[in-house]
């Protein structure tokens, strides 16, 4: 894998990479929430956006440094987080799925409402990326990536880890055991949103342009399938998720409309018959090979 | 056996680089085509594409000067991301000497620089911003009218010919309807015009019965310059015309459009239609003959109860100037270049084509303005 | 009157007349998770479908192939309209629902699902019908009644009346007939109704049926006073979501309110605040309504988020 920029030599595929690294991240943060604290969460698109104006507008209009708005929009974005989960404490199931929606939508619509702070639909332009040179930034953006695997890796084979998958299957009896699920949500939330804003970060330096546009809900449901296609609960599921998800609509380019039909059809079937995602599929394929 | 290898290998590389090198010495000029092909925004795609299709077959169906013309298209699905992912793709494997995109503003702002650092030029058919034109690229050439050569001449004739004192701007909520409503009530105020209220409205509202009757609590409007896609202008026009604001439902309102209303508008809205006045750039009741052979051309690849719209008719034009430029001598993207600057008084469907400076059309002598009447045909009216 | 009168209660019926769009649509919602309580996401797209499938019938099959007047074509558009809901809500209950409830699934896979299938729709319709937008004219759309200064078209008055002929037909089912009454029990206590004898799996196929012959209807009934496209159904489900939310999942009555308080505020946003942020107000609502109220503005179901 990381010799895969130079074994790619042209521009477009490096660029893919580098979106392939940040399609990982977001999908690492959302299955935080969804997969290992079971959240139903919606709205996730709503933290990338967050990332990636906040940093851009701090750049662009008052001249800070990248790396610094690129912190504060990771915090930004980890606070939102934060906030989100003060609906997960008191919500459920649906309605934590649709209060998220409704999150997403609202962010979406400040964003394109809020004309003197982010240009609204007109978008910026003229963007930046920290580092010029695709194959720097696909180091950079991977290297993070990688970075934040490692962690969330560590994180959920540790006690707390324990805590969110207590919260995902069965709160009440958590509860009983002493578990602040309320604590714990805020964490989960907020760490996701924070990972998801710090690929925001580098997204509008990647594409050069940032328009309300890209951050709508079928973002949020690209994300979902990723960690659900690749196998939520899991940490490599994601990862694959998201490779397989940046890569296929690049392969599938020359099929034109029917892209988004057999997306479509893909997250049903795979929802319907591989519930663990590739993940699954790839143990039971194993485990059938030993026996 | 070693010799036997290394010579087999010769072989296999020679045999491998024939057909590039007869590539090489192949003369093609090779156009790149990003459009919307899915998603909502496939509304302009598909049909620029039935436009490029067209043309390909008349026009580039013979080598000119020696040189065959290949296109090769990518969905930009109207979004900067996927619209510079489609361009670093055509110049990765296809090498085009020139793109010709987008329709949606976003998508070619997106890819501007990226032409431009590559030194492509681009062919712009479709997008109303003035920030295309006015960003300093050298490699941007532009046959679509923008945002200020729209409004402009609405605010001339609203002022001049239809006395307007006030007005009310409705526009979509995108970055060509904000241009166009800003290029109108610049102006409009300018010239002493009083704007009472700019109403945008998402691409996916469908009911504008609220906005209509928001209007009418405004008082006396003149004008109503609407800048919104065909679909959405039917309903508001009927809205406008049920809450008695415009003269198509008995109010003293007029609505006025530009370019953005294809024929066949009228029908479809009725008699709320009646009394709107727009600028159209491609006219199919134009009795030029570029016209009339272009839209016989249309129904007999498409249906005879097609009727092109101004956005396949640009997008057909595109083909029409790069093969003019090849005729002329362009074999490369600096060639084109060169060509595009020198074009004077270019005839194509949609008029004729001078390049300004900045790469803008600048001729707009076949813009003219048109009347819905009574019985929802268009009257020509040559206000300039 | 004076103007000021005249203009809120314009808007209040302007807004009722797109409160009853949205209770049309919301009500398949919401009926689908009272009993089944999952989310069909794809029901928008049924109600798009349903709208294809009248403006073929009324603009193609009625008029041209059987010489009907244009009238009597919108009406029968109505019916077929209802049966390719029907249709279409059998078959996406057989091929996910129903397998996803053998297997026992939690809530997120059929969710999941039927977002796919909502794609899937959405861009298969695409491929089919392209994204140009269909002119879909019902002869009623054109006639504007007016009672004093206020105005409202033909339609929306047919809008009015079919949506309370159908709340009504509802009703009536819901209370005063067998299979209404076990509907009702299995939303309540499935386990219970299925002790008792009541046939779960035909019960919760019969629901999907209704609720997707209604979402048929409304598209129907949108058809001739929207922007019909294959997108359609995208611009209205969130919205639809926001009624079912602040109505209360699951409750009927709820949803009604809900749809008619939704259009109503959209209405008079646009008159005083302005169309572009329809969806903000809106959604800043539906949040509201979740931190004050997540049981909704009638509580009939227990609370089930602990």
């Amino acid at each position: 894998m990381a010799a895969a920029p130079w074994l790619i030599t042209t521009p477009y595929w490096r660029g893919i990479l580098v979106l392939c690294a940040m399609n990982v991240m977001l999908a690492l943060s959302l299955n935080l929430v969804l997969g290992y604290t079971g959240q139903l969460n919606l709205g996730q698109s709503a933290f990338f956006a967050i990332g990636a104006y906040v940093s851009t507008i701090l750049i662009k209009t008052y001249g800070w440094n990248f790396w610094l708005a690129a912190l504060a929009a990771i915090v930004a974005a980890g606070l939102v987080g934060v906030a989100l989960a003060a609906f997960a404490v008191r919500l459920r199931g649906h309605y934590l799925a649709i209060a998220s929606l409704g999150f997403a939508v609202i962010t979406y619509q400040v964003l394109i409402n809020w004309e003197d702070v982010t240009e609204g639909v007109r978008g910026i332009y003229g963007i930046l990326p920290p580092v010029s040179d695709t194959v720097g930034l696909f180091y950079l953006v991977a290297g993070i990536a990688f970075l934040i695997y490692f962690l969330l890796d560590n994180l959920v084979r540790s006690p707390v880890g324990d805590t969110l998958r207590a919260i995902r299957e069965d709160e009440i009896s958590a509860a009983s055991l002493g578990v602040h699920s309320a604590v714990w949500k805020a964490f989960a939330f907020g760490l996701g949103a924070a990972i998801a804003g710090l690929a925001g970060v580098f997204y509008p330096g990647f594409v050069g342009t940032l328009v309300p546009d890209a951050f709508g809900i079928i973002e949020s449901f690209t994300m979902m399938a990723m960690v659900i296609v690749g196998g939520a609960g899991t940490m490599i599921g994601p990862v694959i998720g998201a490779v397989l998800l940046t890569f296929l609509p690049e392969l599938l380019r020359g099929v034109g409309e029917l892209r988004l039909m057999i997306y479509g059809l893909a997250l049903t079937l795979v929802v319907l018959f591989m519930p663990g995602g590739i993940v699954q599929a790839w143990v039971a394929v194993r485990n059938r090979l030993r026996s | 056996m070693k010799q036997l290898m290394k010579g087999m290998t010769v072989a296999l590389a020679c045999a491998a680089a024939i057909p590039l090198a007869a590539q090489a010495q192949d003369k093609v000029i090779r156009i790149g085509v990003v459009m919307p092909i899915s998603g909502p925004g496939s509304y302009f795609g598909v049909m620029g594409k039935e436009g490029i299709d067209l043309a390909m077959e008349q026009v580039g169906a013979k080598p000119i000067n020696g040189y065959r013309l290949q296109v090769q298209a990518e969905d930009s699905a109207c979004s900067p991301l996927q619209a510079t992912n489609a361009v670093k793709r055509l110049i990765a494997q296809f090498k085009p000497h020139i793109v010709v995109g987008d329709e949606c503003s976003d998508a070619s702002l997106a890819i501007a620089p990226i032409l431009e650092q590559n030194k492509i030029v681009q062919l712009n058919a479709g997008s109303v911003t003035m920030k295309l034109t006015e960003s300093g690229y050298k490699y941007v050439f532009r046959i679509f009218p923008n945002a200020e050569q729209q409004s402009a001449p609405l605010v001339k004739v609203a002022r001049e010919k239809l006395k307007a004192q006030t007005a009310v701007i409705l526009y979509e909520k995108t970055n060509a309807g904000n241009d166009n409503a800003d290029g109108f009530e610049k102006p409009f105020v300018k010239a002493g015009g009083k704007v009472l209220a700019k109403i945008d409205f998402g691409r996916d509202v469908n009911d504008f019965t609220a906005i209509a009757t928001r209007i009418a609590s405004l008082g006396k409007v003149d004008v109503l310059p609407t800048f919104a896609l065909e679909g959405q202008q039917v309903r508001l026009s009927q809205a406008l015309a049920q809450a008695k604001v415009v003269k198509g439902g008995g109010g003293p309102g007029v609505q006025m459009g530009s370019i953005w209303l294809p024929w066949g508008y009228d029908q479809k809205a009725g008699q709320a239609s009646v009394g709107y006045v727009r600028i159209v750039q491609f006219d199919p009741t134009e009795k030029r003959k570029m016209v009339q052979d272009f839209i016989k051309a249309f129904q007999a690849k498409y249906g005879a109860d097609k009727t092109p719209t101004h956005i396949n008719a640009h997008a057909y034009d595109t083909i029409l100037i790069i093969a003019e430029a090849v005729r002329r001598g362009a074999q490369d993207s600096e060639g084109l270049r060169a060509q595009f600057s020198k074009l004077k008084d270019f005839e194509v469907t949609t008029g004729k084509i001078t390049f300004d400076g900045k790469g803008q059309n600048s001729d707009l002598s076949v813009v003219h303005f048109v009347e819905t009447q009574k019985d929802l045909s268009w009257k020509s009216i040559d206000w300039r | 009157m004076t103007d000021f009168l005249t203009l809120i209660l314009q808007q209040s019926v302007n807004g009722i007349y797109l409160g009853c769009l949205y209770v049309m649509v919301a009500l398949g919602l919401t009926l689908i998770y009272g009993v089944l309580n999952q989310i069909n996401f794809a029901h928008a797209d049924f109600v798009t479908v349903g709208a294809f499938t009248a403006f073929f019938t009324a603009t193609r099959l009625a008029t041209k192939v059987l010489g009907m007047p244009d009238i009597a074509a919108y009406l029968v558009s109505l019916v077929t309209a209802l049966g390719a809901g029907a249709v279409l809500g059998v078959v996406v209950s057989a091929a996910v629902f129903a397998p996803l409830r053998r297997s026992g699934a939690d809530e997120l896979r059929p969710l999941i699902a039927t977002i796919g299938v909502s794609v899937l729709l959405e861009n298969g319709q695409l491929a089919l019908f392209g994204p140009v937008p269909y002119q879909f004219d019902s002869p009623l759309a054109r006639e504007t009644l007016r009672v004093g200064r206020i105005f409202f078209s033909a339609h929306s008055a047919l809008v009015v009346a079919v949506s309370i002929a159908a709340i009504g037909a509802l009703y009536a089912f819901m209370r005063f007939t067998f299979i209404g009454k076990a509907l009702r029990a299995v939303a309540q206590d499935r386990e219970t109704a299925g002790l008792m004898g009541i046939n779960q799996n035909l019960v919760i196929a019969l629901t999907i049926v209704i609720a997707s012959a209604l979402a048929g209807v409304a598209g129907a009934l949108l058809g001739p006073v929207v922007v019909l496209t294959p997108f359609t159904g995208a611009s209205l489900i969130v919205k639809a979501f926001a009624c079912v939310i602040i109505g209360g999942f699951g409750n009927m009555e709820g949803t009604i309110i809900a749809g008619l308080l939704v259009g109503i505020i959209e209405a008079f946003t646009v008159q005083y605040l302005g169309s572009g942020i329809i969806d903000l107000v809106v959604f800043a609502m539906l949040l509201a309504m979740l931190v004050l109220r997540p049981t909704g503005l009638i509580a009939e179901r227990k609370e089930e988020n602990v």
